[in-house]
């Protein structure tokens, strides 16, 4: 029964409840908008780094590399776009 | 009756229904001449159930070339509406379905499909695969396409043409402003073939990375392979922006959401701004093949190897990146301050110099080359100035503050189509009358082909230079008519005469299809241009199987160093040869989705759930479906090689 | 087919090998469909028009609920391949199974807080904020749903085949489908919800 438990999968479980759990801080505690959203970007972040490592296997196989680049390009444009869009549409739209 | 009523044509007219008959007399000629000659049977086999890449790269470029007519037939009419001032050869309605539809056709379903033609015979080719990735997801990227593309023009005959322009800019494209169900189509059949296309993508990238032959290492690719691997990537993350935007606009229209709406806090320049994170990328999309084209002829014909290859890389690495941050410069005039244009602007003007390396890399690679004037060859040569020009204006309109007055006129009209004719359509005539001869075992012919090329680089010029011109002047785009007083009148008459000319030069090119089919000498060798790269060391016609023996590499040239330097390209012996299975699954699948998407144009919502349903079991057949294709015994290779011209050193 | 017995079966074949990085490709292009969503979301956030903002209509407890089934699924998912590779047949079914409940519940819970919206008065039709709350939520969800019947399907054909190369490779694509919903989720649950009730 012990095997089907890997300590490391056990343990990224509980750290992403202990991050889940730190995010919602945001709601229960009272905090300035600027120090909630960075608690969320880092919390959000590292959650998603945890899936990608620990349980997506991202880096166990011959393609690591290209699973990796296409990761990070998909990231990069995917915030581009986001904060590019934010820039257009709000923040320099008079 | 009520229910038929939706299907009617809003703005009738008489060229309308007589497109209804001729269309219909062609639906009837084209199955009563496949009964009569009993091909049914070989139709489905051979082609609507195949999984071949070399089939599916030929059957992209008939849709592209039937497309390229059908928007090209809508560009004769545009320049002739404008030829003469208060003109009455169409009116405003039907003036604005046909540049609309002229826009999408030409860039979605023509410029598209071409690139995907080459890139699918091509690529496995150049990269000594057996096929791609997913044989069975190239099949059903194409079938969508194609349905994707009949649902689209079906809607000058059902129900109405789209009218809001390619961009189809909201609230113009919102319900209140399009009521007729072209917008509909524009929403919904782009969305069906644009999910072909990030399929394509994705099958492309894994089929680049992980299918080459052994010793070709990522820099010892052909320069075609690196800009459909870079295009690949574009697409996959540019592709569903599209998805999103267009479902978004779908939501609008169909179930009354307020995304791009006047009220309720909806956004009409969300939709502007989505369209172009997609559409800039679009542009590199179309162009990158095109540089990659580019790169395989001029080395050919100039019988020296690429200039600069590593600079040759990065700069289209860089402009994958770089194409994603331009987006802006497709609408400084419409709200952002001068902080966002700033940026923008100066990225814009960032891009121009990757493209500039590439220019002089080609001029570099000439530089005391042979030059053999071929037409391939011609092609190339005469993109380079002409692009030269439409790029130049490019970064003129790329300067925000100059922007203001360039924006939305002639100018701007002149500059894209310099940019996209020689840099797409230039492209594909080349690399069409090149890799002709790979696939059909014939060579077009070259008389007829240097008139073609004569006719559409002196017509590009006649038709798009005056628009520069009235474009300063401030002739708008998408004006149907100007009055006589405006001056415009002359230049539009310019550019109608190069309209004509531009047509005769297609029409030549079908005709030299026809005469070479006819004429052409079949004894021509599998390499005919003396060419460099790997898809010529197999045989013509290729075999199913594409190479018999997998090649060796350890050049970005290997072919050339096995014709030159005694390179051994082919060592070892046949080996039995693994191939996968036809399938009809993609063809029916792309059907139903043609059927659910004429369902959600005209809100028929029975018979969009039934689709769905049909999509739905398709899945499931797949997801259960065992199937692990079939071996060509050894026996049976050597028979074929030694058919089609003995064993390959 | 060529079966490498030094990897994991879901490696074990060329084909499979294939497959994989296909769906990681896949999932860079699933990356930009949402930023998308989300990009329009930051857009539309603050334009309710006449309709509800989020904090007006966002409640916590069924958020913690999703949140941590979703979590839980992913962890289970998580063994579920583990089992897999050690051939465990049972306990792949069974962590699969759990997974699939925990997915069925998560929706389950979507569909009523998507009622409960259109009770308060936040439906589709509503503002640009309902509008792009909405679809951002039906799109995660939609995928969700879509994966319960291709897990199923899976699930039947382990049960069926046993863990065979083939199966093991469309199980393994199939976790990695469920964890990257998972990371979409946790993006929701910060950037949708609590910083909307922030």
């Amino acid at each position: 029964m012990k095997e089907l438990f890997p300590r490391k999968q056990v343990m990224g479980f509980v750290f992403s409840l202990v991050l889940t759990i730190v995010a919602l801080l945001v709601y229960f505690l009272d905090m300035s908008f600027a120090v909630g959203m960075t608690v969320l970007l880092l919390t959000a972040f590292t959650q998603a780094g945890l899936q990608l490592i620990v349980f997506m296997h991202a880096g166990e196989s011959e393609d690591r590399g290209s699973i990796y680049l296409n990761i990070y390009y998909g990231v990069i444009i995917a915030l581009l776009t986001v904060f590019g869009t934010l820039l257009a549409m709000i923040w320099g739209y008079v | 009756m009520d229910f038929f009523d939706r299907f009617a044509i809003p703005h009738p007219s008489p060229v309308i229904y007589a497109s209804m008959v001729a269309i219909a007399l062609t639906l009837v000629a084209i199955v009563a001449g496949v009964t009569y000659t009993k091909k049914w049977g070989y139709l489905w086999r051979e082609w609507l159930t195949t999984v071949d890449h070399k089939r599916i790269g030929m059957m992209y470029l008939i849709s592209a070339l039937l497309m390229l007519f059908r928007g090209g037939a809508d560009a004769i009419m545009m320049r002739a509406q404008t030829a003469l001032p208060e003109n009455t050869l169409l009116d405003s309605q039907h003036y604005n379905e046909i540049f609309t539809t002229h826009g999408v056709v030409m860039i979605i379903f023509m410029a598209m499909a071409f690139i995907m033609a080459l890139m699918n015979f091509v690529v496995p080719l150049q990269i000594g695969a057996r096929d791609v990735a997913f044989p069975r997801l190239n099949a059903l990227s194409f079938w969508l396409y194609f349905w994707g593309a009949m649902l689209f023009n079906i809607s000058f005959v059902i129900g109405g043409s789209p009218d809001a322009g390619w961009t189809s800019y909201f609230p113009l494209a919102g319900n209140e402003f399009s009521q007729s169900v072209g917008t509909n189509y524009y929403m919904i059949a782009i969305q069906i073939a644009g999910l072909g296309t990030l399929i394509t993508g994705i099958n492309f990238i894994v089929t680049i990375l992980k299918m080459r032959a052994p010793g070709m290492k990522l820099m010892k690719m052909p320069m075609f392979t690196w800009s459909a691997l870079i295009t690949n990537l574009i697409i996959v993350f540019a592709f569903p922006v599209l998805t999103v935007a267009l479902a978004m606009g779908t939501i609008d229209r169909l179930f009354g959401g307020n995304f791009f709406t006047t009220t309720d806090g909806g956004m009409d320049m969300l939709w502007a701004n989505l369209f172009w994170v997609w559409g800039h990328p679009e542009v590199y999309i179309l162009i990158l093949p095109a540089f990659g084209i580019y790169s395989e002829i001029i080395p050919t014909f100039a019988r020296r190897n690429l200039y600069g290859y590593k600079s040759m890389v990065a700069s289209i690495v860089l402009i994958s990146v770089l194409s994603f941050v331009v987006w802006v410069h497709h609408f400084f005039t419409m709200g952002q301050g001068a902080m966002v244009n700033s940026i923008f602007s100066i990225t814009t003007m960032a891009i121009a110099i990757p493209t500039g390396i590439k220019i002089f890399n080609w001029l570099f690679t000439l530089w005391k080359g042979k030059i053999t004037i071929t037409v391939p060859m011609l092609y190339s040569l005469g993109f380079i100035p002409i692009f030269t020009i439409g790029g130049v204006t490019g970064v003129m309109l790329g300067m925000s503050a100059a922007d203001y007055q360039y924006h939305n006129t002639m100018f701007l009209v002149a500059h894209f189509h310099l940019v996209i004719i020689p840099g797409v359509v230039f492209a594909m005539l080349a690399g069409l009358t090149y890799w002709w001869p790979k696939m059909f075992g014939f060579m077009l012919n070259e008389r007829i082909g240097k008139l073609s090329f004569w006719l559409i680089s002196i017509g590009t010029c006649v038709a798009f230079f005056p628009m520069f011109i009235s474009g300063l002047d401030g002739q708008a785009r998408r004006m149907y008519t100007y009055s006589e007083a405006t001056g415009f009148g002359i230049w539009n008459m310019i550019s109608f005469v190069g309209a004509i000319m531009l047509a005769a030069g297609f029409v030549t090119i079908v005709y030299n299809i026809y005469y070479s089919t006819r004429y052409a000498s079949r004894d021509i060798s599998s390499d005919p241009w003396d060419a460099r790269s790997l898809e010529w060391a197999t045989h013509t016609p290729v075999p199913d199987y594409n190479f018999a023996i997998t090649p060796q590499v350890n050049s970005s040239e290997a072919f050339w160093d096995s014709k030159k330097n005694g390179h051994k390209l082919f060592p070892g012996n046949y080996k039995e040869i693994h191939m996968p299975n036809n399938s009809g699954v993609p063809f029916i699948m792309s059907a139903i989705f043609f059927v659910l998407g004429f369902a959600l144009v005209f809100s028929i919502w029975i018979l969009a759930v039934i689709a769905l349903l049909g999509i739905f079991a398709c899945l499931a057949h797949r997801s259960f479906e065992q199937d692990h294709g079939y071996h060509i015994p050894v026996e049976e290779v050597k028979e074929t090689e030694e058919k089609l011209g003995g064993a390959r050193q | 087919m060529k079966v490498d017995q030094t990897k994991p079966l879901e490696y074990s074949t060329e084909q499979n090998n294939l497959n994989i990085l296909g769906f990681w490709m896949f999932l860079g292009a699933e990356i930009m469909l949402f930023a998308t969503l989300f990009a329009s979301y930051f857009t539309l956030e603050g334009r309710t028009g006449s309709g509800p903002s989020g904090s007006e209509i966002f409640e916590i407890t069924p958020v913690i609920f999703e949140t941590f089934i979703l979590l839980t699924s992913s962890f289970t998912i998580g063994l579920g391949v583990h089992a897999m590779r050690l051939m465990n047949k049972k306990a792949t079914i069974a962590f699969f199974s759990i997974t699939l409940l925990l997915g069925l519940a998560f929706v389950g819970f979507e569909v009523v807080e998507f009622f409960t919206y259109i009770e308060e008065g936040a439906a589709l039709q509503t503002s640009a904020f309902t509008s792009i709350l909405l679809s951002t939520l039906g799109t995660h969800g939609a995928h969700v749903t879509f994966g319960l019947f291709w897990g199923l399907f899976i699930l039947i054909q382990i049960k069926k085949r046993g863990i065979t190369p083939e199966t093991a490779n469309k199980s393994f694509i199939f976790s990695l489908y469920w964890h990257f919903l998972d990371v979409v989720w946790i993006f929701i649950f910060s950037f949708v919800y609590l910083k909307g009730m922030m």
